[in-house]
């Protein structure tokens, strides 16, 4: 029985061998004639310079593609793919691994969509219990063998990568001190929702105590004696140099997903015939602009940002917290475009890219203005 | 990443400055249209050429845009909205029936309702965009409602393709129509401008008494959606940082 399956065995023989320097040097920019040029020719002459041509085309042609294949030895990174983690963890760098990968106790990482990318750009080997595994094992692992949303977001990823995007897993933005404050005054002027990030953040509960304390104060006039106003001296020089210090377009770029409560039609105001029929038109402003309040968001949120996307040259480092330039949506297969309240109710400060892949894997980026 | 609306300047020599945004004829006087079951024609050649000269109105009965074929038994063809809106909104235009009766609001909304289930919706998202200074035409050469323009569409290529929905609708967020209706608007330089309205009392049901009872309670949330070129838009940022 043995013997019988041994015997329908093939041995496989690897075709490789190693170069010497000096011949590795030959095998370089190995120069092969271009083919004749002059006019086409349309029908067979058959003469013997004819034949004589199509013989050196042959042996080019044979030539370029008898090129051996070279490649440096251990020229790859190399990792290993636990299997009932699921997790890629890298055992040989080879290179820098700038955005790539994050550690985790000691050990360095891989996301699945990185490790896919790098294995296709031919930079690691990915091995599974000591075998190297082959391109199709790796997308079976990778990505799983049935089709699923894994599939798209890698897409994405390997397509943004490419154009020199730097993509990288979605990180919450850390909700500071400020952003509480300005939620919460927010709230209380435009009845804004606040959202459940800022809500579950350590400052929260603290400051909407000190805050409603504040407000009782003004309320019921009682200052105490230590805040008199005489000993209040305002530094207006301060309050000039921070309004010189914030430039308009940084707060312009902050409200792009953000609800305006304003419309985006309304250039044509500031035209100046408009002014002079301004008051025939206003008397026609009868429907109103719908305002964002915390009633528009009463049902779960169901877009997920997928990834952060950072411009190349801007000095992106894994270590700093930097506002990423997009957010990625991705959305998932034959799902609806988000509403104005899906993404209203993302309360995002940086732009949202919503990317679409089609069924026939074109990918597509849309970007979002709401009132 | 801000959001500029995009005005696209048409090449065309035509001028008039004396053109006003809205017809306001002089005291007392009306104009006069023909409610034909479709559409409310106007046919006195003074009027149409007043009406389309002073906030670019209606469709020319024998001509692509305006009334431009020079025939003079071309009439101008006005929509139910912006009839509705010259007739009882700003008071110029008198609608009869074909047998010359004058038809009142409440008659009017029932027979655009019974054309156009939506009416009320086109009518006050007509109204808000007419009180933002828009010229707005029929949209249903490029697959929406409306076309608006800036100024006239003799001047200018339209900015905007607007879509009007309920809230509850999703058919424009079908991924599939949503790319179609974008791919339409943008080889022609236009934004997608997605309109939703929603009534806050339930107006359905009952014939509301004046026009600018019928349209107070609803209000518009308003959508861009733009597609957004993610390759020339790195190249563009590595080329600034180049030079």
């Amino acid at each position: 029985m043995n013997d019988e399956k041994l015997a329908n065995l093939v041995e496989i023989v690897p075709k490789r061998g190693y170069l010497s320097p000096n011949e590795l040097i030959k095998q370089r920019h190995v120069e092969i004639e271009p083919p004749r040029v002059g006019l086409k020719r349309t029908h067979n002459e058959n003469s013997p310079e004819e034949l004589a041509e199509l013989e050196i085309a042959y042996a080019n042609l044979r030539t370029q593609l008898s090129v051996p294949r070279i490649e440096r030895l251990a020229g790859r990174s190399l990792a290993t793919y636990h299997k009932d983690q699921q997790v890629v963890e890298v055992l040989k760098k080879d290179g820098k691994f700038e955005h790539f990968g994050y550690s985790h106790k000691g050990k360095f990482y891989l996301e699945y969509y990185e490790a896919l990318f790098l294995v296709e750009l031919n930079r690691l080997q990915l091995e599974h219990e000591g075998m190297i595994l082959s391109m199709e094992q790796n997308y079976n692992f990778l990505l799983g063998p049935a089709a699923c949303d894994r599939y798209n977001h890698y897409l994405v990823y390997s397509c943004l990568s490419r154009l020199g995007y730097i993509v990288v897993r979605h990180r919450k933005p850390e909700v500071s001190r400020d952003d509480c404050i300005w939620a919460l005054l927010e709230e209380k002027i435009s009845h804004k929702p606040i959202v459940d990030d800022i809500r579950t953040s350590s400052f929260f509960n603290e400051l909407q105590s000190q805050m409603e304390a504040s407000t009782q104060r003004i309320i019921s006039q009682e200052f105490q004696s230590q805040h008199g106003s005489t000993e209040f001296k305002y530094n207006f020089g301060k309050r000039k140099a921070y309004e010189e210090y914030s430039p308009a377009s940084s707060t312009v770029r902050k409200r792009v997903c953000l609800p305006t409560n304003q419309s985006l039609v309304d250039v044509l105001k500031a035209d100046c015939s408009y002014f002079k029929f301004k008051r025939i038109f206003q008397k026609f402003d009868i429907v109103k602009l719908a305002k964002t309040t915390a009633t528009s968001y009463n049902d779960k949120i169901k877009l997920n940002i997928i990834f952060d996307l950072y411009l190349p040259n801007e000095g992106f480092r894994k270590s700093l917290c930097q506002t990423p330039s997009f957010y990625v949506v991705i959305l998932p297969m034959g799902a609806l475009f988000p509403t104005h309240n899906d993404i209203a109710r993302l309360q995002s400060s940086v732009p949202l890219l919503i990317i679409s892949v089609s069924e026939s894997k074109q990918i597509q980026a849309f970007l979002y203005y709401i009132s | 990443m801000e959001f500029k609306v995009q005005c696209k300047r048409k090449r065309s020599h035509f001028k008039n400055n004396d053109a006003a945004p809205l017809p306001l004829p002089e005291e007392g006087l009306q104009y006069e249209g023909v409610f034909t079951g479709l559409s409310v024609d106007v046919t006195q050649p003074d009027q149409v050429k007043s009406l389309y000269d002073n906030g670019c109105f209606g469709k020319g009965s024998k001509s692509r845009g305006g009334p431009e074929s020079g025939d003079p038994d071309e009439s101008l063809r006005l929509g139910l909205e912006e009839a509705c809106f010259l007739a009882y909104f700003l008071n110029v235009l008198q609608i009869k029936d074909l047998e010359g009766k004058v038809i009142e609001w409440n008659d009017f909304l029932n027979f655009s309702r019974e054309l156009n289930e939506r009416f009320m919706e086109h009518l006050a998202a007509y109204v808000y965009l007419k009180s933002k200074y828009w010229v707005i035409k029929s949209g249903i050469k490029f697959g929406g409602d409306f076309l608006i323009y800036k100024q006239s569409p003799r001047h200018f290529h339209a900015s905007f393709l607007v879509l009007i929905q309920r809230p509850n609708e999703k058919n424009h967020f079908l991924a599939k129509n949503l790319k179609g209706v974008q791919r339409v608007a943008e080889t022609s330089d236009k934004d997608v401008l997605l309109l939703s309205i929603e009534q806050s009392t339930d107006g359905e049901s009952k014939t509301p008494e004046n026009p600018s009872e019928a349209i107070e309670d609803m209000c518009i949330q308003e959508t861009v959606v733009r597609r957004f070129n993610y390759s020339s838009f790195v190249q563009s940022k590595r080329q600034k940082k180049n030079n």
